[in-house]
């Protein structure tokens, strides 16, 4: 049995004209120790997702149905305390701000230690032994002194260490991170990738990374989901859906990608852009934009079909499949 | 003209708006006040400021419905006999006059000072905010007894009873600016951060052109908020000054020297002469009040 | 490079005061602290080509290009457009005869349009400003031409920024940049806050217009992978120097300073893992280390590099590094960028 099964998940927004569908049947799972990168362009609804399964959906944003089991149990129905329970011990949650996640007036050691002393009955001191030991595991130099620093006393790539060191304090079994790299240094998100990755492999947690980075996916993930237009278009192993993507949407950003060395004189680019939500086209979302749409493509929409090892696409015309584009 | 009907009809603050019984209310209020002060010459049953129309023999009736009352008095005459209802119609307009003049004079005075206090910087941005902060540690009421005192001593007594109106304008109005000149320079501040007006500096636009082109649009909009809620502040003020003494004169009252000189009668039994300009001047305020306060909240989407 | 270069710099300096309020400074009688954001930078640009600027943020390339389009005014150093020095004792004047010339698009594609004018407006205002349009027709022709170039439709300037998605808006900038007709665009991140898609059609329309248009781009960016698509030379800066100059090919192949190999093994790609990067993280410009601003975090840095800051030295054609490590001939060879694995993409 999978750690986290999402199944046909649908998030609308309530809106004066009526609700909008921001996130449609969306499925996919992860395995204990696993770690899933979701990847998408920006307002594909990765964070939506996100913030749904770690129960912070908050409105005109709402839960229209399907359901979230974690370790088989149903989470997305559970009352606001519940979630908080379950949030605290079995979900770490690790966002783009760090500086948004830590309280400015406490400092990082008596939030970890009061995070640490919540979950686990442990005094004061020994407590704090857990905090310097946590630091030092997400490589802060001098944990000890730093402990009495305040958040805004450290840099941004120091404050997302102590975070992920929050995240992980009470051995969650999986945490969310959504865009935990995005406000940091280059130089810096590298290590901090390598971190969370590390961290969350010792302890086998899964990890459903969040990020519009395709190179943070292909850096620490082991399966990618990509999102359009609130639907998972593709699905697979990363090294798979890199060296051979079937959905015209994930080929297409493929090769968006400007790379060192390849010197183009035109990058690929995907015509248009994505739709909003008050406009999703019928059919396949990606049809206007896709250079294979066909009738049916505008008429009905594709399911995600399973194809070749662990992988499934949503397209009438994958590449690799017969019928399809060799 | 339909166009902009149209647009306003369509817009979110309209959609707000008429969801909220609350500002419905105190615009409806508002608007009957401002139509009654603009048509007082016609609408008023009497005119209370024609010596040739005033009775003293009509002096001191009681409104209507009280024991005495005359049907041609409403609310009743004051001690000249003056129609109680006609001079507040007429007090409301010069209430409003005072007061928007007044607010226009602080918000025209503030949005310069602020907007190029904030594009301007340095030692002039220090000196205009620094005389602002100063200026609001005093109560505002003070700033403009002292203001119009000044004035008072600066303008020939020939022409004091003419100029008596525009000197509570500008005692109100200087009183006032510092609010408007921290919002504007709030604002400036924020914009000039923004690209946009870097990409005008890079067109080599004259920084008075920006300040023009592109500031003013965006400060408009908060100052006018500002601008409703300092209505309710700038008819009290009046009202106060002439409750003083020392605001509109007399032969053309306001309605805080309506209240002024029925407080003299208040314990001799003519309630009316003082009660009823009271209750105008507190539906007044408190509908201007309420309605910059909903503008506020409606305009600011942190609160939505 | 034979031609002379459109734009030049010379020991450029922008030292910014740390934020006091003016009466606090002038108690201490001036004797303020002050972040040193550009620190001494001499460049050329290259007629109808692209140099990049590559850096951390908070290394100096926005104030850098605003430096070069005069939204600010250097500390010290020397400008020079087209063979002509700008006479910098002027202030902001000193730009009024190239003004035109020189335009400049910004990052955040929100904040680089006022929200309060139509498109067309936004466009036209430059054409107003330089005068270059005399009617009203002339007006609306040239505002279509425009929006035609950047790939809009002409329908599109009677809308409002807020209509447009980000990469459009981006377009809109560039159409507002390129209305009065300049020959040096200074780009300051213009697709970091945009989609990898909407990124590449960005770059296409640049590198399209570059050619048509015979423009010279300053092109800034801290993604490597871009600078390596748009670049024709590239300039890494750190803390406020330009630490390696190198034509682009060359600095990917054979990039010699520690700290652009360090950039270049942070790099990421779908189908690469990368390198475990060095720790440390960039340091405060406002007490930077001394000697070599980067020897903190670097894994060869000696005693000489603790004390004594390197120039800028030449290390073989048209390539410079300021490193004491690389003119000691003390570095192992450099790793060239990690070739990516074969592309997917059709
Ligand atoms: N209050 C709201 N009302 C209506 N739509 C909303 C609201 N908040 C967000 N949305 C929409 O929901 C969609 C999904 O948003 P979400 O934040 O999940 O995107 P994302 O994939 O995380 O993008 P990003 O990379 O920008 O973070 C977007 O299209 C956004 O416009
Ligand atoms: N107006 C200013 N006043 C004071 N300090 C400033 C000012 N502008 C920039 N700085 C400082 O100068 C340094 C360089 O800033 P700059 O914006 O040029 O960096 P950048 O390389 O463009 O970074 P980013 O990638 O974040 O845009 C920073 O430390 C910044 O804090
Ligand atoms: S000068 Fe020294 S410290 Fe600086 S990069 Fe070169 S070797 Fe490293
Ligand atoms: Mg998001
Ligand atoms: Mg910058």
């Amino acid at each position: 049995m999978p750690l986290l099964e999402v199944e046909e998940l649908r998030i609308v927004f309530d809106t004066r004209k009526g609700p909008l569908c921001a996130v449609d049947r969306a499925s996919f799972a992860i395995d204990r120790g696993e770690i899933l990168g979701l990847v998408g362009e920006s307002g594909a609804g990765k964070s939506l997702i996100a913030t749904a399964i770690i129960g912070l959906l908050a409105p005109p944003a709402r839960i229209a149905g399907g359901t979230v089991r974690l370790a088989g149990r149903r989470i997305d129905d559970l009352d606001a305390e519940a979630m908080r329970r379950i949030r605290g011990r079995a979900i770490g949650a690790i966002f783009q701000d760090p500086l948004g996640a830590l309280n400015p007036l406490f400092t990082i050691g008596r939030q970890l230690e009061e995070t640490i002393r919540v979950h686990r009955a442990l005094d004061r001191r020994a407590a704090r032994a857990r905090a310097v030991e946590l630091l030092r595991a997400v490589g802060i130099p001098d944990p000890e002194r730093r402990l009495d620093a305040y958040p805004h006393e450290l840099s941004g790539g120091m404050r997302q260490r102590v975070v992920i060191a929050l995240a992980l304090c009470a051995d969650p079994l999986l945490v969310v991170a959504d865009e935990p790299t995005t406000a940091l240094d280059v130089s810096v998100q590298a290590q901090i990738l390598r971190l969370l990755e590390q961290s969350c492999r010792e302890r086998g947690a899964a990890v459903l990374l969040v990020t519009h980075d395709l190179g943070a996916i292909g850096a620490i993930a082991d399966r990618v989901a990509v999102l359009y237009a609130g639907r998972i278009v593709e699905i697979g192993p990363v090294a798979a859906v890199v060296r051979n993507p079937r959905h015209p949407y994930t080929r297409g950003l493929l090769g968006a990608i400007p790379r060192i060395g390849a010197r183009p004189r035109r990058l690929v680019q995907i015509e248009g852009t994505m739709p909003r939500l008050d406009a999703v086209p019928t059919g396949c979302a990606f049809h206007p934009r896709c250079p294979h749409a066909v009738a049916r493509c505008r008429g009905e929409r594709p399911e995600l079909e399973p194809m070749g090892e662990a992988r499934a696409v949503a397209c009438f015309r994958p590449r690799g499949a017969e019928g399809g584009l060799g | 003209m339909w166009a902009a009907v149209r647009k306003l009809r369509d817009h979110e603050l309209w959609w707000h708006f008429t969801r909220s019984p609350l500002a419905v209310g105190s615009a409806g209020l508002v608007f009957a006040f401002v139509l009654g002060a603009l048509t007082a010459p016609w609408l008023a049953p009497h005119d209370p400021f024609d010596p040739a129309r005033v009775f003293l023999a009509d002096a001191f009736l009681p409104p209507v419905w009280v024991e005495g009352g005359d049907p041609r008095f409403l609310l009743g005459t004051d001690d000249q006999g003056r129609c109680v209802l006609s001079t507040i119609l007429w007090g409301a307009r010069i209430s409003f006059f005072v007061g928007v003049s007044a607010v226009a004079f602080s918000a025209a005075l503030g949005t310069v000072l602020g907007i190029t206090a904030g594009s301007v910087g340095g030692a002039y941005e220090s000196l205009v905010m620094r005389a602002a902060d100063v200026q609001l540690t005093f109560p505002g009421i003070l700033v403009a007894l002292l203001i119009g005192g000044i004035a008072r001593t600066l303008v020939p007594p020939a022409l004091l009873e003419a100029a008596a109106v525009w000197v509570v304008v500008a005692s109100i109005g200087i009183a006032g600016w510092p609010q408007y000149a921290r919002i504007a320079r709030a604002v400036t501040l924020v914009e000039t951060s923004k690209d946009y007006i870097a990409a005008a500096q890079v067109m080599g636009l004259h920084p008075v052109r920006i300040m023009f082109r592109h500031l003013l649009p965006n400060v408009i909009g908060p100052i006018s908020v500002v601008g409703t809620i300092g209505l309710a502040l700038a008819i009290v003020s009046e009202a106060t000054l002439s409750f003083l003494g020392v605001g509109v004169p007399p032969t053309t009252p306001s309605l805080g020297t309506l209240i002024r000189i029925g407080n003299d009668f208040l314990f001799s039994g003519e309630w009316w002469i003082v009660f009823f300009p009271s209750l105008a001047l507190v539906l007044l305020v408190s509908a201007v009040n309420l309605l910059g306060d909903w503008l506020r909240d409606a305009l600011d989407p942190k609160l939505r | 490079m034979s031609a002379p270069p459109l734009v030049e710099a010379f020991g450029l300096e922008k030292r910014f005061a740390i934020a006091r309020p003016w009466l606090a400074r002038l108690a201490d009688r001036g004797r303020g602290r002050f972040v040193h954001a550009v620190a001494g930078v001499d460049l050329a640009v290259p007629r109808g080509r692209t140099l990049a600027l590559v850096g951390e943020s908070g290394c100096g390339k926005s104030t850098l290009a605003r430096l070069l389009v005069g939204l600010l005014l250097p500390s010290a150093g020397r400008i020079r457009f087209d063979g002509r020095d700008l006479d910098l004792r002027l202030g902001r004047r000193a730009w009024a005869p190239v003004r035109r010339r020189i335009q400049m698009i910004f990052q955040d594609p929100y904040a680089s349009l006022d929200p309060r004018w139509r498109v067309a407006d936004i466009l036209a205002e430059p054409l107003e400003a330089f005068g270059l349009v005399r009617s009203r027709g002339e007006r609306r022709e040239r505002v279509e031409e425009l929006l035609r170039q950047v790939g809009l439709s002409p329908a599109d300037g009677q809308k409002y920024p807020h209509e447009f998605s980000g990469g459009q808006r981006q377009r809109i900038s560039i159409a507002r940049a390129l209305a009065s007709r300049p020959d040096f665009l200074v780009c300051d991140e213009p697709t970091s806050a945009l989609d990898v898609s909407v990124q590449a059609q960005i770059l296409n329309l640049m590198k399209q217009l570059q050619e048509e248009l015979d423009l010279t781009y300053l092109f800034i960016s801290h993604d490597l992978a871009v600078v390596s698509v748009m670049a024709d030379v590239v300039g890494v800066m750190y803390l406020g120097r330009i630490v390696e100059l190198a034509p682009s090919k060359e600095l990917f192949l054979r990039p010699r300073h520690p700290y652009t190999r360090l950039l270049l093994d942070t790099v990421r790609e779908p189908g690469r893992r990368g390198r475990l990067p060095l720790a440390g993280e960039v340091p405060s410009p406002i007490d930077p280390p001394p000697g070599c601003a980067f020897h903190p975090r670097c894994p060869w840095a000696s005693a000489r590099c603790r004390g004594e800051r390197p120039e800028l030295e030449p290390v073989g054609e048209a390539h410079a590094v300021a490193c004491h490590g690389v003119e000691e001939g003390r570095l192992p060879d450099p790793r060239g960028a990690p070739v990516s694995s074969p592309c997917a993409a059709p």
